[in-house]
């Protein structure tokens, strides 16, 4: 019961439609508070299609989400970032006609209730340094930098859980260990995170909890080194 | 906190203090109301257009639906013109309400809904069966309580109330969130924002503010019938006005209504024929080359537009 107790999100059975085609065929997957679970799995297997359900970018068809005890289904995104969940995205989609303080800002003053959004504010730009830049139209911003804005932007919401969408894709490896670090450190304030990656040595590097997907569902939970043995993840990653 | 709202009031200021002190100077007081009219409109549209990139082509909708409402009051429920210029912009709200599904669409589908919509407005208001309420086609007469000058500072009223809450827009959070819904309604939404209830504000907001002008120019008027209230021409200035001046600004709807409707009492009445010509000229020119109107060569200069 008391492992229970500390289950921050918890997804049963969920379906995702488009037409006829089920990208999520009954997913199940939780996370503890201040738990980082790899989410790993073949192009096309339904990794952020399931991110971009849990939160609310596209309703879910079927199963369950609850999240801190109570259930979250069909709930709009814009709840769901009042509840605690927030996420970045693979490709950033900062607001690019506003500047890094006021896509941070934005987030600061409707995202959060609690504390100074002034302090919110430039805790997010401190801990992903982009501090210097607060004053730059985000359109401006190198990849990594919009990256960055990303996760800042998710921050100043102050998420319980954390969603990361491959963002290790297009980073260098110096950027890697370095995102990679901040991670942990986000991790280390109190935040569980699902953090989606086709980059399993970055995996590897956050986390022990990984959960493969193929095909809309789950294929094998545990650690990389075990996955690596497990000869149905061998066959959807290598094929037979 | 305050001080990043003084720019843009010190512009409603002096806009405000034109139209109290012009009266003294010039005494065209009609071409001064019809300038007030297309400033707060334009102010107006700017609200939806300008800050959630709807671009509304039947705003004239709600402009009609506030002359007609506040007549309405006036003629059949006798209240004070005054107090039926506020029930005629709550009459726009009340078709913003009822259009409010409209903002499902987006781009040019939006556009062509709204403009439909507000035909039919128009076409329900003209039916001659609806003679006892509306007069039908054969229009409004509202002689008994014309006043000029009353009228006249309504319009003022109107205006600055428009340009208040501009100013607002501009400089708050609230404007932010509408900006971030204009780029991305994903986004916006992760940011925390409720982006349904954001943007049906902000249309309420506008639609208000032209049913107030419709009201307000009902009134002063005094005579006119539905192809008045509801001509498209009220729309196509009110946006050009808004492009050429620049959006999401306090001053750009402003600069655009101030040049162009001032060149068009020059050129356009005397000869019409050559004005349409410059007009036609002058949104090519617009549209390829100056998109983001007079303002945004203020802000290539570095100079802040408030």
């Amino acid at each position: 019961m008391s492992h229970n107790s500390k289950k921050l999100l918890r997804v049963e059975g969920l379906v995702k439609k488009f037409g006829g085609f089920k990208a999520l065929n009954g997913v199940n997957i939780d996370v503890c508070q201040e738990q980082i679970v790899g989410l790993a799995g073949p192009n096309g297997s339904g990794k952020t299609t399931l991110i971009n359900v849990i939160s609310g970018v596209y309703r879910p068809d079927g199963g369950s989400i609850e999240f801190d005890g109570g259930s979250i289904y069909k709930f709009p995104s814009h709840k769901l970032v009042h509840k605690g969940i927030n996420r970045t995205f693979q490709v950033p989609k900062p607001l690019s006609a506003l500047t890094v303080w006021e896509n941070v800002r934005l987030a600061a003053v409707y995202g959060s209730s609690e504390g100074n959004p002034l302090e919110t504010i430039r805790d997010a730009l401190e801990f992903v340094e982009l501090d210097n830049l607060k004053d730059s139209i985000s359109a401006g911003l190198t990849f990594a930098q919009q990256k960055l804005l990303g996760l800042a932007t998710a921050l100043a919401t102050k998420p319980k859980l954390l969603l990361v969408d491959e963002i290790a894709a297009g980073l260098s490896h110096q950027e890697l260990n370095w995102i990679a670090e901040t991670l942990l450190r986000i991790r280390a304030t109190g935040v569980a995170m699902i953090v989606v990656e086709h980059h399993l040595g970055f995996i590897d590097s956050l986390t022990s909890d990984v959960v493969v997907m193929n095909a809309g569902a789950n294929l094998f939970r545990g650690s990389i080194q075990e996955a690596a043995q497990h000869e149905e993840v061998v066959e959807v990653f290598l094929g037979r | 906190m305050l001080k990043r709202f003084f720019p843009s009031l010190t512009v409603v200021l002096v806009i405000a203090a034109l139209f109290l002190f012009l009266p003294r100077f010039y005494n065209n007081q009609s071409f001064l109301f019809n300038m007030m009219l297309y400033l707060a409109l334009a102010e107006g549209l700017n609200i939806i257009y300008g800050f959630t990139g709807y671009l509304p082509f039947g705003y004239v909708g709600f402009f009609g639906a506030g002359a007609y409402g506040a007549a309405i009051a006036i003629t059949l429920l006798h209240i004070s013109p005054f107090l039926a210029v506020i029930i005629g912009g709550f009459c726009a709200v009340l078709t913003g309400v009822i259009l409010i599904p409209l903002l499902r669409l987006s781009g040019a589908y939006f556009a062509i809904a709204n403009l439909a919509a507000s035909q039919a407005l128009y076409q329900v208001v003209a039916n001659p069966s609806l003679e006892k309420i509306t007069q039908g086609p054969y229009g409004i007469d509202l002689s008994a309580v014309y006043n000029a000058n009353a009228g006249y500072y309504t319009m003022l009223g109107v205006l600055i109330f428009a340009m208040l809450l501009v100013a607002y827009m501009r400089n708050s959070d609230f404007g932010l969130s509408l900006l971030a819904i204009k780029e991305d309604q994903v986004s916006a939404s992760l940011a925390g924002v409720n982006v349904v209830k954001a943007r049906s504000i902000a249309w309420m907001l506008s639609a208000f503010v032209a049913g107030l002008c419709g009201a307000a120019f009902g009134w002063y008027t005094a005579v006119f019938y539905p192809s008045t209230v509801f001509s498209l021409d009220v729309s196509v200035f009110t946006i050009v006005f808004v492009l050429f001046g620049g959006i999401a600004t306090v001053a750009g709807p402003l600069i655009g209504a101030l040049l162009l409707y001032s060149m068009y009492n020059f050129i356009g009445i005397s000869t019409p024929q050559y004005f349409q010509l410059f007009y036609g000229l002058l949104i090519i020119v617009l549209v390829l080359f100056l998109p983001d109107g007079i303002a945004s060569i203020l802000r290539k200069g570095k100079v802040y537009v408030p």
